[in-house]
């Protein structure tokens, strides 16, 4: 999340006032870019990973664990360092510690929303060169090892997606801050949880005010043996009378069986791993975007990391619809509770959700893929076409033009300033959906790219690097053998909404394209020759209905393949039905394809090992030999002594989880195994890989 | 009298499941042979309409006249024809890593016939992907493999596979093609510590690769990674089978069978087609890479075989 320059940031109600003129400046500045950015060409391959850590309190013998609110002084001491690094010192001793090396660019940080995170990138992005991919791991080790070095000895850079117990009652914060403050109005996390910066306690007040109550933030509990039922969350006060907003409660905002949060901070507070490519031009990216837009659901479930919130075990396993509901500004009227009135539609989802359109130009994508109840801003569509645009684009951005923008400086509205993406960026970078589709900055000094949003962070940085190397390489299979993955957003939606099933990527099926080649290939060169010899004639290829263009899928089919998954070496419970014709409806499988791309590149023999290991972790993922990291959370909850079988996870579940994830991330930092720490189900989660001690 | 039969698959990329490997298989030459039957078919459904329409057929690919979709040129035979006009890259070449893997296939070939069937493969691939030199051209001998329950085996296995006195004239004969500027870089396939000594000592011309199989173990023995390090050579992994296009099974691609092209006549009959032994010479693998984006661009192979009279 970059920051903007310091201003005075206006309160809604002035805001609001302002949104059509920033829609309006927003998308002179997107024309402006779009005919400087739309002829260019041939951009290499460049892409970067961004890792967002939480800074947790942990002290072995002391049974509490919390957050550490210190992000500011953490940014500082590092930004302080990069100048000492630039003279050549100010680092102590990661040479040693990480085997890094110096040459390349050193990381660099990032505030986040939570002031309770950290977010780094690589100091310079990543390129195509097979050699370059295993440097990612090391990258991101060594992040981690600067980061903690410059903590406090008892604070720690975790990738947990979520603090298991942020918002329960007590204390979970370092310093200490009381609830229920001016800007947020929870009545679980304090002000003080969002970074200061006046734009994130702005976006989280003018959130609230748009939508006229506080964000509901509900997740269903797991029911265990012992849980009450109907569950009622014991941590909801409803007699609370500070702010309007307390009435939330007392009207039904916290039905019974689900977690009740109220805060931004519940989902934006959360870590993940995105991924940014850039493409040769615009036509590419608009192709990727398309085409990694129906994997999302897929990487999110293979990825599941989040089964705690606020103290509790939930039935879902991952981050996204929580967020989601943590930035949701849409007014009853949007959500379609009360009649429209003063509001100009109707929104079927939050800013931050999945995609809703596809923007390729590829003749593969049919009109019935697109979202039939899509909400587009026809003036601003109009302005677009008539600055030249072309109509799939221009729907696009008008449809993330239907959004107000939330945080607006008064400086920024003196002067239009056609040097500037300022305004458009406003809107687009408050639209979190899935996949996000970015023009070059105002300067052109870049491509157009295209970010992969929904993976969750994995503990260990040998999985985070797997699963970047894994997307890079898929996008490279998709450009070399022009995969077609469409099929509805409708279906996209759903599979969404599939992936947060506890234990989807085991248990759920989702829709998935049955045939990814091309039915007819590209130009063959055997052809005629000459004026008298005959000129092939070929009929058009049928087009079906699209319902038979795909069907519902394990994750462990579409990853490895209808054959692995089929075969005794899989886990899953999952019995597949044989098709009456089997080789016609085999998918090959993911990771096949990559192994595919792979096989047909010059990589030499290490490297190629290396990236077999990460295709073998991704692998055993999706066929249940492995757990996934919310599997193995509720695992290490479930066998804990304290756990009571009721849901509730307590202070020293708690400590002991974190304990147990800062032990592995040490032991990661050595460059040793995780063999041997005692920990129970750990070689669930992470097998032999990496060696031992 | 001696034909030349030159078959090719086209561009394979966006193929599909013929560049998929099968579960488990590590080495296979099912992409060279399924996509050789798939361009045939392509070639033959192509060409069947308008073969119809000169009263030549009934508009059925598999009835297509072979003289339709195959083109003769003097001693060579195109199976199927190729359009040369649909050849080319879309960047220009110096945006492109082009590697081919050159697969001999005959024992017994003299260096000299040898260099020619390189210089015909080449051109083929130059004429396809219009361009006029390859970044790196492997050389894949016969009867080599570098297979065993773990490498250290297959290296030990190496070291009496081949005939030295065959290869090694041969790989110094193709360093002309190298002056010429033909070939940027050459590179060898399957030779373990051994074999590579050998052609160390004894050539004049350095490979700068060594492109090995490898299975699920990683471990490549010592002595070859030592030696390559020393010699600056970089091992690189393939997956292909050396002997990538055996006789009866191009007999099968080009026969009478339910499979077959109906090119060549079956043995001891009366059915159509071309008569004789037909004997696989060389096979060549291209690959074109956009260098700085990593996307296969274009992938194919031409295989040549000798026709000679029985």
């Amino acid at each position: 999340m970059g920051l903007l320059a310091l201003g005075t940031a206006l309160e809604w109600e002035d805001a609001k006032k302002q949104a059509g003129l920033v829609r309006e400046w927003g998308i002179r500045q997107l024309l402006e870019i779009w005919n400087k950015a739309k002829t260019k060409e041939r951009d290499a391959l460049l892409w970067g990973d961004e890792v967002e850590y939480l800074v947790v309190v942990y002290d072995e013998n002391d049974k509490k664990v919390v957050v550490s609110l210190r992000q500011a002084d953490i940014l500082k001491a590092l930004a302080n360092d990069t100048e000492l690094t630039s003279q050549g010192g100010g680092v102590p001793d990661l040479q040693h510690t990480t085997g890094a090396d110096h040459k390349t660019p050193l990381p660099v940080f990032h505030p986040e929303f939570g002031r309770f995170m950290l977010e780094a990138t690589p100091g310079a992005p990543w390129g195509i060169g097979f050699k370059e991919l295993l440097d990612v791991e090391p990258d991101m080790k060594l992040r981690r090892a600067i980061a903690k070095d410059h903590m406090l000895p008892t604070e720690h850079p975790i990738t947990l997606t979520t603090f298991p117990r942020l918002g329960s009652p007590g204390v979970f914060t370092d310093p200490y801050y009381p609830v229920s403050g001016p800007k947020l109005r929870s009545q679980f996390v304090p002000d003080e949880i969002a970074n200061p910066h006046i734009r994130f306690p702005t976006l989280a007040a003018n959130i609230r005010s748009r939508r006229g109550r506080k964000v509901q933030v509900n997740v269903p509990v797991f029911r265990d043996e012992n849980t009450p039922w109907p569950w009622k969350d014991p941590t909801v006060n409803y007699d609370l009378h500070n702010w309007p907003e307390d009435d939330d409660v007392r009207n039904g905002a916290a039905p019974d069986n689900f977690i009740h949060m109220d805060a931004m901070a519940f989902g934006m507070g959360s870590c993940c791993l995105q991924i940014t490519f850039q493409a040769k031009n615009i036509t590419e990216g608009r192709q990727m975007y398309d085409q990694l837009s129906p994997l999302g659901p897929i990487l999110l479930a293979l990825t599941a990391a989040t089964p705690i919130y606020k103290g509790f075990l939930a039935d879902t396993d991952v981050r996204w619809n929580q967020i989601s509901r943590a930035v949701d500004d849409r007014t009853p009227e949007e959500m379609g509770e009360k009649p429209l009135k003063n509001d100009r539609w109707r929104i079927p989802k939050s800013r931050y959700a999945s995609n809703s359109t596809y923007i390729s130009t590829d003749h593969r994508l049919r009109p019935e893929y697109l979202d039939p109840d899509l909400v587009v801003d026809e003036d601003i569509k109009a302005k677009l076409l008539q600055g030249g645009m072309d109509d799939r684009l221009a729907t696009h951005f008008a449809h993330l033009f239907i959004r107000d923008p939330l945080v607006i400086f008064a400086e920024d509205l003196e002067e239009l300033d056609l040097n500037k993406t300022d305004h458009f960026e406003n809107i687009q970078s408050t639209n979190w959906q899935h996949m996000r589709f970015k023009p070059p900055p105002a300067d052109n000094s870049i491509g157009w790219r295209v970010e992969f949003r929904p993976m969750e962070i994995q503990i260990t940085d040998f999985e985070n690097a797997a699963f970047a190397v894994f997307i890079v390489l898929v996008t490279r299979a998709i450009l070399s053998f022009d995969l077609n993955f469409y099929i509805p957003i409708a279906k996209v939606d759903e599979n969404m909404e599939t992936a947060h099933a506890r234990d989807a990527v085991l248990q759920n099926k989702f829709h998935f394209r049955k045939h990814l080649f091309p039915a007819v290939r590209a130009p063959r060169s055997a052809g005629p020759s000459g004026a008298n010899t005959p000129v092939p004639s070929r009929p058009a290829t049928p087009v079906g209905p699209v319902e038979d263009e795909y069907r519902l899928m394990s994750i462990n089919e579409i990853i490895n393949g209808t054959e692995y998954a089929r075969s005794a070496a899989s886990q899953t419970k999952d019995t597949l039905d044989k098709p009456e014709d089997e080789e016609e409806n085999d998918f090959p499988g993911l990771i096949p394809i990559v192994e595919a791309y792979l096989d047909s590149m010059n990589i030499d023999v290490n490297t190629r090992c290396e990236l077999a290991t990460y295709l073998d972790l991704i692998r055993k993922r999706a066929s249940g030999e492995l757990w996934t990291a919310a599997r193995w959370i509720r695992h290490f909850v479930a066998t804990h002594p304290e756990y009571k079988r009721d849901s509730v996870v307590g202070e020293e579940i708690a400590h002991d989880l974190v304990g147990a994830v800062i032990k592995v991330g040490e032991r990661e930092q050595k460059g040793c195994g995780f063999g041997g720490l005692g920990l129970e189900g750990l070689d669930k989660l992470l097998d032999g890989f990496r060696g031992g001690c | 009298m001696t034909k030349t039969i030159v078959l090719s698959t086209g561009n394979v990329v966006s193929s599909g499941p013929s560049i998929i490997r099968k579960n488990g298989a590590y080495r296979s030459n099912l992409e060279l042979t399924s996509s050789l039957r798939n361009n045939i078919r392509e070639a033959k459904e192509e060409f069947a309409n308008t073969a119809a329409e000169n009263g030549q057929t009934n508009g059925n690919g598999t009835q297509t006249p072979v003289s339709v979709w195959t083109e003769e040129d003097g001693d060579v035979l195109y199976v199927p024809r190729i359009n040369w006009q649909y050849g080319g890259l879309q960047e220009e070449p110096s945006q492109y890593d082009i590697t081919v893997k050159l697969f001999y296939l005959a024992t017994g070939t003299s260096s000299s016939t040898r260099v020619k069937h390189t210089r015909e493969a080449l051109s083929l691939v130059q004429k396809e992907l219009r361009i006029q030199q390859v970044d790196l051209l492997i050389i894949s001998f016969p009867g080599m493999s570098f297979e065993g329950d773990c490498e250290w085996e297959a290296d030990k296995q190496n070291a009496g596979q081949g005939n030295d006195e065959e290869e090694l004239p041969t790989w110094s004969a193709l360093e002309l093609l190298q002056k010429e500027g033909l070939v940027k870089n050459m590179g060898i396939a399957e030779y373990g510590s051994e074999k590579l000594t050998r052609l160390l000592e004894r050539a004049a011309l350095k490979p700068t690769v060594d492109q090995i199989n490898i299975k699920n173990c990683c471990n490549v023995p010592p002595p070859l990674v030592e030696l390559a390090k020393k010699h600056n050579i970089e091992l690189l992994v393939h997956t292909d089978c050396t002997d990538i296009l055996p006789k009866g099974t191009l007999r099968e691609l080009l026969g009478q069978g339910p499979q077959g092209a109906g090119v060549l006549a079956d043995k001891g009959s009366n059915s159509p087609g071309l008569r004789g032994d037909l004997i696989p010479q060389w096979v060549i693998k291209y690959t074109a890479v956009v260098r700085d984006r990593g996307v296969i661009e274009n992938k194919g192979y031409f295989a040549g075989a000798e026709l000679r009279d029985a």
